[in-house]
């Protein structure tokens, strides 16, 4: 594609602070290669009207008035509610599964079994011819003796749909089930043993993932490095699985409004996805299934493909020729739908006397239950300029639910791991924490780390923290302590993604994307930056947001790339768009287009002023509208995002308890498109990190395989009281070389560092003793302190 | 933990797959919500067995009466959703854990799936949901705030934590920031607004009375 070389200026925003003025650091003009068709290009120096305003979201008022319909609150005429029937075994041969008693209950329209991988093959192959073949097909496949093996309590094998959720509850109590028990494990050290028990027939439980090398990856040699040290140390962190519990759960709505037409509201983070997994399914196509998700009660990673849920729903739809609504329960979501991974991690690092990093190498062993992806990020990898570093991750089966992708995947293990390690090393080598950081930053383009430890530190009185110590040995049972930690996240936004922008006659401008918005804001976002180029304020944006059927696409929101990935398609339609108005409205003004801008709701340099709407009216009964691809981002390698957490707790040493007094964040996402929206996704990384912390982690009754903790009662998050002084700071680290808008994303960076920030405060509270394993709960504290006493 | 039992608790008789007593013989019952003794004792008071079929019960939602047939297990909540379309209180755990489904009772923040419709039927209480508060184009004080400082990410957990704070500024107009946890304590977002819940409710309560 012709690109163009357009000079442009990067640096990093600092916002006004203490009373200063917004200032501009590190700034550098670069020449960047644009594509051809990019809208002008802006840099540090622009200052949009309404992208990255701190305006109230447009959804705001149907949230907060119980009118937004999310999945589980759709309710077309004539709804059937399914359930799901579950293995209540961690591993087990299916001798028989008997659904008739179910089928003669009472309001029960259809009953499916899940558990042949036959029967669905059938169905799929006899989903789009006539009914009666299909009944046959599936009759001859129900007398078949294959049967999956089921690997986990909770892994699917039937499903039910009545007219009432009590009825087919009911029904699904009904069906008969006999189980030949096999040999389980649930444990990882269990699993580790050469003659326990095999998850995946004829498989090692164990099993090493491959290991990226290259600069951003594994590189030089450790043994070298750790030759080279002056101070090594040698450490282990445990992480527990979390459990993801987004509030609305995973399910579907779905109905055949034609025999031959799908359509299905979906509670899911990628409609496209979603519907490439039912018409790959039904062997349709694609085109023929629509999926809907107008509104989403959160995801965190787990709510990617159609899933077992997702495809029953439409079978059972199918069969009963009537809406089927089929959400999860919330043992389910616990037990069924993913997780994030454990981790048992062995770390060695090395150094010189001032502090100079020569090697990191992290061992580690996870489980994913039945799935995989145990792997603990690459902390060890991006956060510091070190030559040598290693890490070799391995996944463990067990027969638990499988591992799903969870905010930052892997990345919380990992920097919990690794930040405390910098901690232990630090103090060996008498360095201050945050000093050892700022000595092996690793520089590069438009990055704002090295600021944001400054700032972080600043605000957060980091200097205080030798004095607490001090008076940490004089005090009662409850002693203080401040830590921190780092972040990164790579920027993943890129192609495809799609947008259109429509402008009416009587001045109504929609905006079309085909992405979700999951939470974070994306419905805001499209209106303001359709706004921007029509010098609109975001309210008088029409978004169309999470459908299939526009056939505009949108990327799965996951990786922070949705904003990323979506909003400079946007305002290459918008501009375009815009373009296209003036060009067709000028004549009728005798004006040059080139002569007329918008702004503030007006069409400003005609011979005389017009309001937007007046304007549009001049198209008479035409429309404008323009379709844009996300383009390339202009170069290749960009920097990732970053951030840096302090936090202060208070450790009670005769009870144990922890309590996270502040935490001070300075994060940046390229140019953040709208603070409260940043500033939310912020706060909501931090108490996940601080929930992950201190409360969650899955309990497993090894001997049974059952989970014990799959409700939210059991298994505990962040509630109003343990919610610490939040501070947050938001820069924009500007780098031109990415797209249009220069932004990057957030859900994820905001997650990594938190636990590990803790971990450190609550070492520094005890004198240097660190908890090794999350949850860091009173029992651990006590432990931890008793050994030492001992 | 305490307040989230504490609200829970309305009848915690509930989930049977009949009704034994329980005041569904009207009358029987005062305005007031029973603590679970006294559901106890009315029900050994009056040994009458309703269901396990549907009967006809009429709900007071909003302001407005509704006939509808339900069995004696189904949760106020599910007739809410599934029978009269009030959506607004969500279903997220079903067992009195989250606060999603937090509804006023007679004035009184209750969990609707700890409840069950038939129980509240007969003992006629009014029922208030996010929907008889502001509507968008007219939100109320509290609903302002709650917009203002962006207190929703996704929204799943809105209407309860609306419901809990509006139960909590109609009794202290001007709870101090501990009060405000301690009333919301009952009420669980996964997407961590938890601060800008305490802004808005906080703000609210310093633009005066009537703002819930
Ligand atoms: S759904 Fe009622 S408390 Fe969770
Ligand atoms: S806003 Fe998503 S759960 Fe609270």
């Amino acid at each position: 594609m012709l690109k163009k070389k357009v000079r442009a200026t990067g640096g990093i925003i600092i916002p006004p602070l203490n009373g200063q003025p917004q200032k501009i650091a590190d700034a550098e003009t670069i020449e960047v290669p644009v594509p051809a068709g990019e809208p002008p290009l802006w840099d540090v120096y622009t200052r949009p009207q309404v992208v990255g305003q701190p305006i109230p979201r447009i959804d705001g008022p149907i949230k907060v008035t119980g009118r937004a319909r999310y999945t589980y609150d759709q309710l077309p005429a004539g709804l059937l509610h399914a359930v799901l029937v579950r293995s209540a075994h961690p591993h087990a041969r299916l001798l028989s599964v008997d659904i008739a008693p179910a089928q003669k209950m009472p309001g029960v329209r259809a009953v499916i079994r899940l558990d042949s991988p036959d029967l669905m093959r059938a169905s799929a192959a006899s989903a789009a011819g006539n009914p009666e073949q299909a009944a046959a097909i599936r009759q001859a496949a129900s007398h078949s003796q294959k049967s999956k093996t089921m690997l986990f309590v909770g892994d699917e094998i039937a499903a039910v749909a009545a007219d009432t959720l009590e009825q087919a509850e009911d029904a699904a109590r009904a069906i008969r089930i006999e189980y030949e028990s096999l040999p389980f494990v649930t444990d990882v050290a269990a699993a580790r043993q050469p003659d326990a028990p095999r998850v995946h027939a004829g498989q090692d439980n164990i099993r090493p993932l491959p290991s990226p090398h290259g600069p951003d990856g594994d590189r030089g040699d450790v043994h070298e490095g750790l030759a080279q040290a002056d101070a090594v140390i040698e450490t282990r962190y445990e992480t527990n699985v979390a459990m993801q519990n987004a509030l609305e759960p995973h399910g579907s709505v779905a109905w055949w409004d034609a025999p031959n037409h799908l359509t299905v509201w979906a509670s899911t983070q990628g409609i496209f996805g979603f519907r490439g997994d039912l018409a790959h399914f039904f062997q349709m196509p694609a085109s023929q299934v629509r999926v809907i998700t107008d509104y989403l009660g959160g995801g965190f990673g787990a709510k990617f493909g159609a899933g077992i849920y997702g495809i029953a729903a439409a079978w059972l739809a199918r069969e009963t020729r009537a809406p089927v609504k089929l959400m999860l329960d919330r043992k389910a979501e616990n037990l069924a739908v993913g997780n994030r991974p454990s981790s048992h991690q062995q770390l060695r690092l090395g150094a010189k006397k001032d502090g100079t990093l020569t090697a990191i190498e992290v061992v580690n062993f996870g489980t994913p239950g039945i799935g995989h992806g145990a792997g603990a990020g690459a902390a060890s990898r991006r956060f510091y300029l070190c030559p040598n570093v290693s890490q070799r991750d391995h996944d463990v089966a067990t027969n638990l639910g499988p591992a799903a992708a969870f905010r930052a995947p892997g990345w919380p293990q990992g920097a919990f791991a690794l930040e405390q390690a910098m901690d232990e090393l630090a103090d060996k080598l008498q360095l201050d924490p945050l000093e050892l950081r700022q000595k092996n930053y690793w520089d590069k383009p438009f990055k704002a780390l090295r600021i944001q430890y400054e700032i972080g530190a600043a605000r957060f009185g980091w200097r205080r923290r030798a004095q607490i110590a001090a008076s940490n040995r004089n005090s009662g049972p409850v002693k203080r302590g401040l830590g921190m930690a780092t972040s990164c996240w790579p920027t993943f936004g890129r192609p495809p993604a799609q947008a259109r922008v429509v402008v009416h006659s009587d001045g109504a401008v929609e905006v079309t994307v085909g992405c979700q918005d999951i939470g974070g804001g994306m419905r805001m976002i499209a209106a303001q930056v359709t706004a921007e180029e029509f010098g609109l304020r975001p309210h008088q944006v029409r978004v169309h947001i999470g459908d299939t059927q526009p056939g505009i696409y949108g990327p799965a929101s996951g990786g922070s790339v949705t904003t990323t990935s979506v909003a400079p398609a946007i305002r290459a339609a918008a501009y375009d768009a815009r373009q296209k108005l003036l060009a067709a409205i000028a004549p009728r003004l005798g004006a040059a287009p080139e002569s007329l801008r918008l702004r503030g709701g007006k069409l400003l340099g005609a011979p005389r002023a017009l309001s937007f709407a007046s304007a549009c009216r001049l198209l008479r009964h035409a429309t404008i509208s323009a379709e844009a691809d996300r383009a390339q981002n202009y170069e290749p390698h960009l920097t990732e995002m970053h951030g840096a957490q302090f936090a202060e707790v208070e450790v009670d040493t005769e009870t144990g308890r922890i309590r996270v007094v502040k935490i001070t964040a300075v994060h940046d996402c390229g140019r953040s498109m709208n603070r409260l929206l940043v500033e939310s996704q912020v706060n909501g990384g931090i108490i996940m990190g601080l929930s992950y912390a201190l409360l969650e982690g899955r309990v497993v009754d090894h001997p049974t395989g059952h989970v014990m903790n799959s409700n939210l009662d059991f298994y505990k998050l962040a509630g109003t009281r343990e919610i610490p002084e939040l501070d947050v700071v938001i820069l924009d680290a500007i780098d031109p070389r990415g797209n249009n808008l220069d932004v990057k994303g957030i859900g994820e960076p905001v997650i990594v560092p938190t636990a590990a920030a803790i971990g450190n405060a609550v070492a520094h509270a005890l004198g240097g003793l660190h908890i090794r394993e999350l949850p860091m709960t009173p029992d651990r504290v006590l432990n931890a302190l008793a050994a030492v006493r001992a | 933990m305490s307040q989230r039992k504490r609200e829970s608790n309305a009848n915690e008789l509930s989930r049977r797959g009949f009704l034994k007593g329980a005041g569904l013989g009207a009358g029987a019952v005062a305005t007031g919500v029973m603590t679970p003794a006294e559901t106890l004792l009315a029900a050994e008071k009056k040994d009458e067995i309703r269901g396990p079929g549907e009967l006809a019960v009429t709900l007071r939602v909003n302001g407005r009466r509704h006939r509808l047939q339900v069995e004696p297990r189904v949760t106020l909540l599910d007739a809410l959703r599934d029978r009269l379309g009030v959506t607004g209180p969500k279903k997220v755990c079903d067992h009195g854990e989250c606060g999603a489904c937090t509804v006023l009772l007679d004035g009184r923040p209750v969990y609707a799936c700890m409840n069950l419709a038939a129980d509240v039927a007969a003992r006629n209480l009014p029922v208030e949901t996010v929907e008889n508060l502001g509507t968008p184009e007219h939100l109320n004080t509290l609903q302002q705030e709650w917009v203002r400082q962006d207190a929703s990410q996704c929204g799943f957990c809105t209407s309860g934590f609306i419901m809990a704070a509006t139960a909590l500024l109609r009794d202290t107009p001007h709870p101090s920031p501990e009060q405000v946890r301690e009333q919301l304590s009952g009420n669980l977002c996964r997407c961590g607004t938890y601060p800008k819940i305490f802004a808005a409710v906080e703000a609210a309560a310093r633009r005066g009375p009537g703002s819930a």
